[in-house]
């Protein structure tokens, strides 16, 4: 049986405040549509015949159609068929939701997705042992790489061909649990968990840093912007290690708690947003170790996840937040094309030899 | 009562919930009225979306120019405008906000920098360019707001309006209020390139999309984007996705729509119930308050209609009086 792959294309990523108080950019609808049609064009020149893609009303499908269309006017045919998921779209993530379980019911071999941290999470929430694919078309990605789509296409098309062994194609992931009152798990992220004072879901993107309290990530990198940053420049830790960290924050100035002075707080400057440099007032942070449950000190306030405000909380809520190891597995378009290479995967016959030799 | 949570003070949060309650009974009651034929006109209900205009006129003063269109209502309340000239203008009395002349579609109160409803589509972005342009050249940091439906952005005016603004540098806010319909026509039908964040950025200013039923978030985006343009640094458009309680016009059968939608909507994305509920939650205002306004408000609705109903016509002889202006 040939594989089919999963599309989740958000058409409405990239669209929140921090185009005024940053610099963020704006893809436009097109250039999602031309991404997609560069990641098709990708699985078709490995054998993907099939793709299932999220019905949307953003006017990805529509661009998309355009370009099938166009291509089989020039007498081409360089594209997979596309078989929209037969379900209702509302605008909401819950289409995120509901497309994704239907792709696993499917059985497809993996879900290439294009969106933001927030869609990442909203696919990994239901995908199962379902592969991630991750194109980032969001602002403050740290999730998915930053690479040409064309490639995420290859590698994807090469893993569930078989083309590449599972052990190199694949990646486990982490991700943070949050439990609200008891319920395990209210809700999850992949990157960051970040706790605000403010109580209120608003504009929903983070850039107040005085109202930042306490942040947990999967992994700190300091090549990314956004919270992961913060703690990037404090302590990296790799998305491969197990284990995440938690950093205890406090308005820039103010680096010791009211209930008595913390030695060793500092302020960091760290880039929170695109072109956004922020002073971040540390207390402190730590290693925050796979499966063991961390209580919030923070009474109140609003968690944001993966940079998003997302739920407001008060004093009579339970919080507690554990991160999990191997949790959902994404693509390794590295391993994978390094494989490719390596291999000749991509050469005619006979395979050609080096020169050097 | 507990510490306030919210970026507004707990006086700020009454009188947004006192606007927004004003814009719903307002409507609501033209709604029965307009059935029983006591208005002359067309009316169309801005009821579901109060929190866009409350979330946004908040951050301006009787300093900043707003262009409104033919859903009006709710943009004269949250700018100030009198509700009882309101109603006598609806109801085309001598003592309404036009003297009876405009009716509901032309409402305009300049002292409150309420540049008109506008029952051309689309009309409304070129004359806050205008105003724009003139509170530019003063110097005295006045912003220009300009409101647009999903379906009047496609006209020429609202686009060459994007490009003049841009191109002049100009303190506009261009507030597309998306309900998804254009009249009977939903969005995803007539707009060309399916998003007003990427119309924006065709014309080289940011774009923003937020929540317009949620009060925050609008109050939240709107006052970074008019800070924006208050301090020079150009035009921005917001939209704000809302949803619509009335047909297009009182009258509308709304065959377009599916069954049990405004219900669903009512239901699930009341922005005043939404507000309501959030500050009673957290706290800081008791239901009792905000009840005391509802009975308040509802006084002040049926003691506007009360004095509309017994105010004069207009007399013959006034029929050339306030139709120009002269220079």
């Amino acid at each position: 049986m040939t594989p089919v792959v999963g599309i989740v294309a958000n058409p409405v990523s990239a669209r929140d405040i921090r185009r005024v108080v940053a610099n963020a950019a704006n893809l436009q609808v097109t250039d999602r549509a031309n991404i997609l049609l560069r990641v098709l064009a990708a699985l078709r020149a490995c054998g993907v015949a099939e793709v299932l893609m999220m019905p949307e009303k953003g006017g990805i499908r529509g661009h998309v159609e355009r370009g099938v269309a166009r291509a089989r006017a020039h007498g081409e045919d360089p594209y997979p068929a596309i078989h929209p998921v037969a379900m209702p779209v509302t605008g909401t993530v819950e289409d995120t939701h509901r497309a994704t379980r239907a792709m696993r019911q499917a059985g497809v071999s993996a879900i290439v997705v294009l969106g933001g941290d927030g869609t990442h999470r909203a696919v990994a929430a239901q995908c199962g042992a379902v592969p991630i694919a991750g194109i980032s078309t969001g602002t403050n990605n740290a999730f998915p790489d930053h690479r040409e789509p064309t490639i995420t296409g290859l590698a994807t098309g090469l893993a569930v061909t078989g083309r590449v062994p599972p052990h190199i194609a694949f990646a486990g992931n982490k991700r943070i649990d949050v439990a609200i009152n008891g319920e395990t798990p209210s809700e999850i992220a992949l990157v960051d968990v970040a706790l605000v004072a403010e109580r209120y879901i608003g504009a929903r993107a983070l850039w107040r840093t005085e109202n930042f309290r306490e942040l947990y990530v999967t992994f700190a990198d300091p090549e990314v912007i956004g919270m992961s940053a913060i703690a990037g420049l404090l302590e990296p830790v790799t998305r491969g290690e197990s284990g995440g960290l938690m950093v205890r924050l406090s308005p820039a100035g103010q680096t010791s708690p009211p209930s008595g002075p913390r030695p060793g707080g500092t302020i960091l400057r760290a880039p929170i947003a695109p072109g956004m440099m922020a002073a971040v007032g540390v207390t402190d942070w730590r290693r925050m170790p796979a499966g063991v449950p961390f209580v919030p000190e923070v009474e109140a306030g609003t968690i944001a996840l993966d940079g998003e405000r997302e739920l407001s909380f008060t004093a009579r809520d339970r919080l507690s937040l554990t991160l999990r190891d191997d949790a959902f597995r994404t693509v390794n378009v590295s391993g994978c094309m390094r494989h490719a290479a390596e291999n000749r995967l991509l050469t005619g016959t006979p395979v050609p030899v080096s020169a050097d030799l | 009562m507990t510490e306030n949570p919210f970026p507004l003070s707990k006086d700020d949060l009454l009188r947004a919930y006192r606007t927004m309650r004003t814009i719903r009974e307002f409507e609501e009651r033209l709604h029965v009225d307009f059935a029983k034929g006591d208005i002359p006109g067309f009316v169309h209900l801005y009821a579901g979306e109060e929190a866009c205009a409350t979330g946004i006129m908040m951050h301006l003063n009787d300093n900043d120019r707003i262009a409104s269109t033919h859903r009006g209502h709710g943009h004269c309340i949250a700018k100030g405008v009198d509700v009882h000239a309101m109603m006598a203008e609806i109801y085309g009395r001598s003592t309404g906000a036009c003297r009876g002349k405009g009716g509901s579609m032309h409402i305009a109160d300049l002292s409150k920098g309420m540049m008109g409803a506008n029952g051309i589509l689309g009309a409304g972005a070129p004359l806050i360019c205008g105003a724009a342009l003139a509170a530019k050249v003063r110097g005295d940091r006045g912003v220009g707001i300009t409101f647009v439906g999903d379906g009047a952005s496609n006209q020429g005016t609202f686009l060459e309006s994007l490009n003049l603004a841009a191109v002049w540098n100009l303190p506009v806010v261009f507030v597309v209020e998306n309900n998804g319909y254009a009249e009977s026509t939903a969005m995803e039908w007539a707009v060309s390139c399916d998003s007003y964040v990427d119309r924006a950025t065709g014309f080289g200013m940011p774009g923003v999309t937020v929540d317009g039923t949620d009060f925050f978030a609008v109050h939240e985006a709107a006052g970074e984007i008019i800070r924006r343009a208050r301090e020079g640094g150009g035009p921005a458009l917001l939209e704000c996705n809302m949803v619509r309680f009335y047909g297009h016009f009182e009258g509308d059968a709304q065959t377009y729509r599916a069954k049990g939608e405004v219900e669903a909507l009512r239901a699930s994305r009341d922005c005043l119930v939404m507000l309501g509920e959030r500050v009673i939650e957290a706290g800081v205002i008791a239901r009792a308050e905000l009840q005391a306004i509802d009975g308040e408000v509802a006084a002040l609705i049926e003691d506007a209609v009360r004095a509309a109903k017994a105010a004069p016509l207009p007399a013959a002889g006034d029929l050339l009086t306030d139709v120009y202006v002269a220079y």
